[in-house]
């Protein structure tokens, strides 16, 4: 934790920060010279059609993509040259809930656990919290998408993350399954912890607190939620 | 320390995966059992061809294996995106790695043990030297776990990854399979001595992938 004290100095006022970031694959853009900043306890929604860039800007954020062109930080860290450090306090969460399907519930929570570096004590008590207490035990393969979604929920429950990126949470939900990703991120936002979700959904009114349109890989307006 | 506990951790959940799937076992145990068997009829009744192939039947079963169990280690990754969290835990990717082919190793282990009472039945195979049996079997599964562990997750980013693996491993392997023929032939023998060559260079091929998977398995998983 004391590197992120030590940079937190530098950040409070920015949690993320895109300066002019291009990604390429191949010949092709995916993302054109973005700039976004995003504050800490924020919760910032990036909105367009399928293949606006949206995803690939939650990704350059988790380190899962470097940029092409262009730099950027998360919580003071580098973008590429101290991507460890952001993998640490970062938690990117897509409709692929990296379960397995042969591991129940609690032991794929259980295996996240150690390998994030995250008190495993809590878990029956984050499976309660989304409603899947009862089939904890059970095999992650008879479960629904909404059930899986409640699952990667409970893990960034666990993790608390100081940034939380939300490729398309709301995909395949049931209700319920929508009530715990919002509570997810009104949890985080009182935390003072900074959230990016991308979404073609609805939110929740007064869950947002700022919107940024893309297309074609370019931001092109910020709005009100 | 992290290093080998996050390692145990990967590799128990994947022979945890393994033994409730049982999706590689139910793959090789049927494929070993039908090459012995077809083989000791194929070559009837003299024993003398049989214990003279029943080494490089075994290997054969062997490699199989290992590149079964190597490209389902990654494909469990896959199906649902775990592979990224997997990179973006905060954690030394060479861990990954270690996981992987301790789990493969251990599967391979498995199967090696079922074949070998097969190969003793079947062909009325005598091993006069056991330890260095155990040892050849031992070395050649960290071997072929070892470049199956590296390749697989470079096979797993390939559009064409079902034809990629084998074509990247199987000509790794070569030495594995010579050295391990030889061993196994020798200690079924029991010439020891001469088999000591050959598990020297098995010895020499685990150092150098294992090593090499240590070093560069993380530049391999990023982007």
């Amino acid at each position: 934790m004391h590197d992120l004290h030590e940079k937190h100095a530098r950040s409070t006022v920015t949690a993320v920060e895109l300066n002019a970031v291009t990604r390429l694959f191949g010949a092709n853009p995916a993302l054109v010279r973005a700039d976004v900043r995003v504050s800490p306890g924020e919760v910032l929604v990036l909105r367009g059609p399928n293949g606006a860039g949206k995803t690939t800007v939650l990704r350059i954020m988790a380190t899962a993509l470097s940029p092409t062109y262009g730099h950027g930080s998360v919580l003071g860290f580098d973008l590429v040259r101290e991507r460890d450090a952001i993998r640490r306090h970062t938690d990117l969460m897509s409709d692929r809930t990296r379960l397995y399907e042969d591991l129940s519930a609690a032991e794929n929570l259980r295996f996240w656990c150690r390998l994030l570096g995250v008190d495993g004590a809590d878990i029956q008590a984050a499976l309660d919290r989304v409603g899947l207490l009862e089939v904890a035990g059970e095999r992650v393969r008879g479960f629904s998408q909404g059930m899986r979604q409640r699952v990667a929920v409970a893990r960034t429950l666990l993790r608390r993350p100081q940034i939380l990126l939300l490729d398309e949470p709301y995909t395949g939900l049931d209700a319920e399954a929508h009530h715990a990703v919002d509570d997810l991120i009104r949890e985080a936002s009182r935390d003072g912890r900074a959230v990016v979700v991308a979404t073609h959904h609805a939110m929740q009114r007064g869950l947002a607190d700022r919107v940024l349109f893309m297309d074609g890989g370019r931001i092109v307006r910020q709005g009100e939620p | 320390m992290s290093l080998l506990r996050h390692a145990a951790t990967i590799a128990a959940k994947d022979v945890r995966a393994e033994i409730r799937a049982k999706h590689a076992i139910a793959t090789l145990l049927p494929f070993a059992a039908t090459l012995l068997v077809s083989f000791g009829f194929a070559f009837g009744p003299g024993r003398d061809v049989l214990l003279r192939t029943a080494p490089g039947l075994l290997w054969m079963a062997v490699l199989f294996a290992a590149v079964i169990a190597a490209r389902r280690a990654y494909q469990i990754e896959s199906e649902d995106g775990a592979l990224e969290g997997l990179l973006l835990a905060p954690i030394d990717k060479a861990a990954v790695f270690l996981g992987k082919a301790a789990a493969v190793a251990l599967q391979l282990l498995m199967l090696v043990a079922c074949a070998l009472v097969l190969v003793v039945v079947l062909f009325d195979l005598t091993v006069r030297d056991p330890l260095v049996l155990a040892a050849a079997f031992g070395l050649g599964a960290v071997g072929l776990a070892a470049v199956g562990g590296l390749f697989g997750v470079l096979a797993e980013a390939a559009r064409t990854r079902e034809a990629l693996f084998p074509t990247l491993v199987l000509p790794l392997v070569t030495p594995v399979l010579v050295a391990g023929v030889r061993a196994t032939d020798l200690a079924a023998t029991g010439r020891t001595d001469e088999a000591i060559v050959w598990l020297g260079l098995l010895v020499a091929f685990d150092v150098v992938f294992v090593s090499l998977g240590v070093l560069v398995f993380g530049f391999l998983m990023e982007d």
